[in-house]
Order: C-alpha cells, then structure tokens, then sequence
C-alpha cells in the first residue's frame, strides 16, 4: 500500500495535537483515512509457544517479550494457559516489531515457533507458515515434524539443561537459541529480559537463567 | 536500553490513572477486571492514594462517590455485570456533576448500550472511550481523567479481557507523590452551623440563599450540560483506506484492532475495504464515520454482539448507505468474551461475503 508511515495508535486518542495532523482522523474531518496505516507484511515477526504446564513456556515467552523491549522494539504477548499449574496446555503469542504493532493478540498464523512438547502441539502445525522458523525441543518431542514445509532446528533443549544441573532451564536454552536464530533480541537484550521477568523471590536464579540462556545463544552458532 | 516497559493492560491502565492524578480507587473482583484492581492497589499507595477491595460493586461505586465529593481524583470499575449494579449510583453521580473515572474491562461486547445510553434513571450520558490497545488505553486514560475534570463528569473507559491481560511494551508517564490540588466546590468537612458548609446532591446544591431545591431548575442546568458537552467532548475516530472503498467495516475496542488487521490484510490481497474505528462510544464520531462511509456503496458491522454500535452506525448513515450487520456474539466456556469466532480469518470471511 501507500507506505506512508503510521500514526502511533495512541496518537490518536490524545485529545488535543495529533503529532501528524492529517494522519489521524478525528473530529468532523477524516482528512486522509487511506494514510491512516499502512500494511505489515515483513515487519511483523510472530513467535508461538506451545508446550505443558511447568515447562516455562510463558516464562521463556516473557523473557523473549522483555528482551525485544529492552532491545527497543515495538511487542505484544498473549499468554493461554489451562487451569492447571503442571502438565495442562499452555501457550503464548509473542510479535516482534520496529513499528507500532498492528497484529490482534489471537492470530491464526505464525512466522515462527517454539515446540517445547507435543502434547498440546496439534492446533500450532497449521498456524505455522511455509518456511517458518520451527524450534523444537527434541528431548522430549515425539512426533513427526515436516522438515520440508518448516525450517527445522533441533535443539535438545531438556538435555542440555539436565547436564547444566536444572532440566527446568530447559525453556531459558530455548529462548537463547531463537534470540539468536530469529535475530530478533539481542544477547544482552535477552539477558536484561530475564532479569525484569523474574519476580523478586527468584533473584537467586538470575546466574542459572544467564547460564542456559548464553548456552542457547552459543548452540545457535 | 530502552526505558520503556513490557506492561500487562491491566498494569498500565492502572499506572496511567495513577499519574493522572487518580488518588482514590475501589472496586470489586471479576475477570478480567480484577487485575486493574490489584494493579491499583500495588501503585496507589505509591503516590500517597487509598486503594479499597469493597465488598461489592454497590459499595465501591459508593466509596468512589463519596470520594469523588472531596475533590480527590477518583475511580471506580467493574465488568458489565458489576456496572449493572452501579447504574443507580453512575445516574446520580452524573446529576451531581462529580468527576469520576469507571473502567469497564466488559466480558465480550454485550454491554455497548449499557455503557453508551447507561442504565440509571434520567436524561444523563456519560464520555466513553474504547481503546483498541495497550498503548492507545494509556492515552485514553490520561484523556478519561483529563476530561472528568473538565465536564465535571463520569467518564467511561470500555476494555476487555483482551485489553486487560495483552502486554505490549509502553511508555507510562512518571507517577508523583501527593495529590493533586482539589477544586473549589469539593467538600471539605466543614458542617453545618459552620457557616462554610457546602452540599452536593443529584439534586443539585438547593437555590441560591433560600433553603430547599428547585429540581426544575437543576435538571433543565444537567441538559444543558450533556448538550454542551455532546458538543464540546472531541470525538475522536481511527480510519483507514476509505476513500476508494467499495466496503467499508466499522467496528471498536480490542475487537476493532482484529477488524483492522483484517483490512490490512485484505488490502494487501487487492480488495478494496476500508475501516472506520470509533474511539469515542459517546459521543459518537457521527460525522466522521458518515465521511468515513460516503464513497463506500455499502457499510457493515462487526461487533461480538447481536448488533448495538449497529444503531449509531446507521443513524449516522441515515440511509446514505446499506449498513450489513457481520457481527455476533461468540462466547469461550467461561464467558469472559474470548470466543473462537474472534479471529482474522473467520472476520475476512464474513467481509469478503459482505463484500459480494
């Protein structure tokens, strides 16, 4: 489309100056609705967790989020999560951007994803699109991935953690591989992700988090 | 590092009202409402504010009313079950000319006429706004208590489950100490005897140096209010590719963003739709969105609902247009207006049939 640059959306609800009259339609007058927004095809990137419940998919999600923030990047996540605190399903939207993020918080397709179980995996295979980025965890996945559809990386995600002492890191090993792969969030973005995600009781497992997740980057090499 | 912050809704909203200058909070539990309550209650006190967990929607909206009187910034919130319990007070608070702030984080879109027309007694309207984002809800908090005080009036910002537990990395404004000063018509304790004693009533504040009220005269002075700001409260309104659009879908809040979405991409596939997103429910953007319609051959609407926003969108129109519901409700196991049907594809699918 136009490629005009969009008005930031709060932009239009300040009430008194629009920072760029013209790009916002308030008041009696749309001046220019057509300029309002523009596409977004290739600058949204989208991520889709799925795994069980006590795995860290909504951790590993929130750490990827924070580090895109710190990075500087425009972010939305939206988490889902079954009533229960370990084995229920358990998923997560992430989308990445350098614009104001125009993606609604339930999508329908996805550039890439996280598989860190198969339990719950069955609605994610057909939201991911062709050649999209696919991480799985193969510790533990058992079942069949298309490697011709997805671009596949297998990453072992639970070993790598269980031989680091903590299989639980499992999700940090994997979000440190698709800040890299992805090259979405930096590795000092990740890193101060982490640490703004963890409540104040886990401070003592920021050095552990900081581990597994230099570890993932180091794997995606 | 950047310094702005990965903030669930319900956080920034209640960081945005504190900054605001909101020093007064109550409110009742019920998703997705209650994390603004929570969130509330973890920043109020941070600014030297009171934050009350009421023992129902008919107390909070109380203690907001009685808090609102003394001129501190106040606010209140529900779902729309717990606004139906508020009406009679939202009615009076309204005739009494008070600034209050209601968050309405609503369960799916069933209460647009609730919020829009109220439920209360009396010729009385209320400001509402519908953010569509986290970071167009922090804008449209700031307005909410900005325009409170300036009309001297409840104002209504409309959110959803959506709104209220999406994160997106925002930019909040700064919160300070200490309250805000307090106008001059707020009560401040004094009694009567005291010579300085004041009174702020739903039925007015009694005629000047005689004692009673004259009610023909307090409510005639409320009409000319909700007419003055009918006129005076900018309606504000998000569009977009509507000037050479043969379909034009107009729709709102978190709901509205999908819509959107699905004009871009319906766009980038060669068809010509547009949008047209109220921000503001009330007053309603009338003229824009009638602008927004006129080179269109058809509108439609999409709403989680069984068509309400439908109303104003066609008395907006006033027959210019065909106006095509595309809407419905569409409801998750636990109501909380999540339904499957919330989708982009299923919401093209109904454009592009709309579009034949």
């Amino acid at each position: 489309m136009s490629g005009v640059e969009p008005a930031h959306p709060g932009q239009t609800v300040s009430g008194v100056e629009p920072a760029h009259p013209g790009q916002t339609v308030s008041g009696a007058e749309p001046a220019h609705p057509g300029q309002t927004v523009s596409t977004t095809s290739g600058r949204e990137r989208e991520l889709m967790l799925t795994g069980i419940g006590g795995q860290g998919v909504q951790l590993a999600a929130q750490v990827i989020a924070q580090g895109a923030t710190a990075d500087g990047k425009e972010v939305l996540v939206f988490g889902s999560y079954g009533g229960m605190m370990r084995g229920g399903s358990t998923d997560s939207t992430v989308v990445i951007g350098d614009q104001p993020i125009e993606a609604p918080p339930v999508l329908s397709s996805t550039w890439s994803a996280i598989l860190m179980h198969h339990q719950y995996w069955m609605p994610l295979r057909d939201r991911i699109r062709d050649r999209g980025l696919v991480l799985v965890n193969t510790s533990v996945f058992e079942d069949e991935l298309d490697a011709d559809r997805y671009q596949v990386v297998e990453v072992p995600a639970t070993d790598v953690a269980a031989d680091r002492g903590n299989p639980l890191l499992a999700a940090m090993v994997m979000a440190g591989v698709y800040a890299r792969r992805s090259g979405l969030v930096s590795l000092p973005g990740l890193l101060e992700g982490m640490r703004r995600s963890l409540p104040p009781y886990r401070r003592q497992l920021i050095e552990a988090n900081e581990g597994a997740l230099g570890a993932g980057w180091e794997l995606a090499a | 590092m950047s310094d702005r912050e990965l903030l669930e809704g319900s956080e920034a909203i209640a960081r945005a009202a504190v900054a605001a200058g909101c020093r007064f909070f109550a409110g009742y539990p019920m998703t997705p409402f209650t994390e603004l309550l929570e969130q509330m209650a973890v920043w109020l006190p941070k600014a030297d504010g009171v934050c009350m967990n009421a023992e129902s929607e008919l107390e909070a909206v109380g203690m907001a009313w009685g808090a609102a009187t003394t001129g501190h910034m106040a606010a209140t919130g529900s779902t729309g079950q717990g606004l139906s319990l508020m009406q009679e007070s939202l009615s009076e608070i309204t005739n009494a000319r008070l600034p209050l702030v209601v968050f309405n984080m609503a369960r799916g879109q069933g209460d647009y006429f609730q919020a829009t027309r109220g439920g209360g007694h009396g010729d009385y309207r209320h400001i509402v706004l519908a953010p569509m984002d986290v970071p167009e809800a922090v804008e449209a908090t700031g307005l909410a208590f900005r325009l409170a005080n300036q009309w001297r009036t409840p104002v209504m910002v409309l959110g959803d489950y959506y709104l209220a537990h999406t994160y997106q990395a925002v930019s909040v404004p700064p919160i300070e100490r200490g309250a805000p000063e307090r106008p001059d018509w707020a009560l401040n304790g004094s009694t009567g005897g005291s010579g300085a004693a004041k009174i702020i009533s739903p039925l007015g504040s009694g005629v000047d140096g005689e004692e009673g009220f004259d009610l023909g005269a307090h409510y005639a002075a409320c009409a000319a209010h909700i007419e003055a700001m009918s006129a005076g409260v900018e309606p504000l309104v998000d569009a977009g590719f509507c000037d050479d659009a043969d379909l034009v879908v107009a729709a709102y809040g978190s709901v509205g963003k999908f819509v959107r979405y699905a004009c871009l991409r319906l766009r980038e596939a060669g068809h010509k739709v547009g949008y047209v997103r109220p921000i503001t429910l009330w007053p309603f953007p009338s003229e824009a969105v009638r602008d927004a319609i006129a080179g269109a051959a058809k509108a439609a609407v999409y709403e989680q609902n069984m068509g309400q926003m439908l109303d104003d969108v066609r008395l907006a129109v006033l027959g210019a247009a065909p106006v095509e519901f595309i809407g419905g409700p569409s409801w998750d196991p636990a109501g909380f207006g999540i339904g499957p049907d919330i989708n982009v594809p299923d919401i093209s699918q109904r454009i592009l049939e709309a579009m034949t």
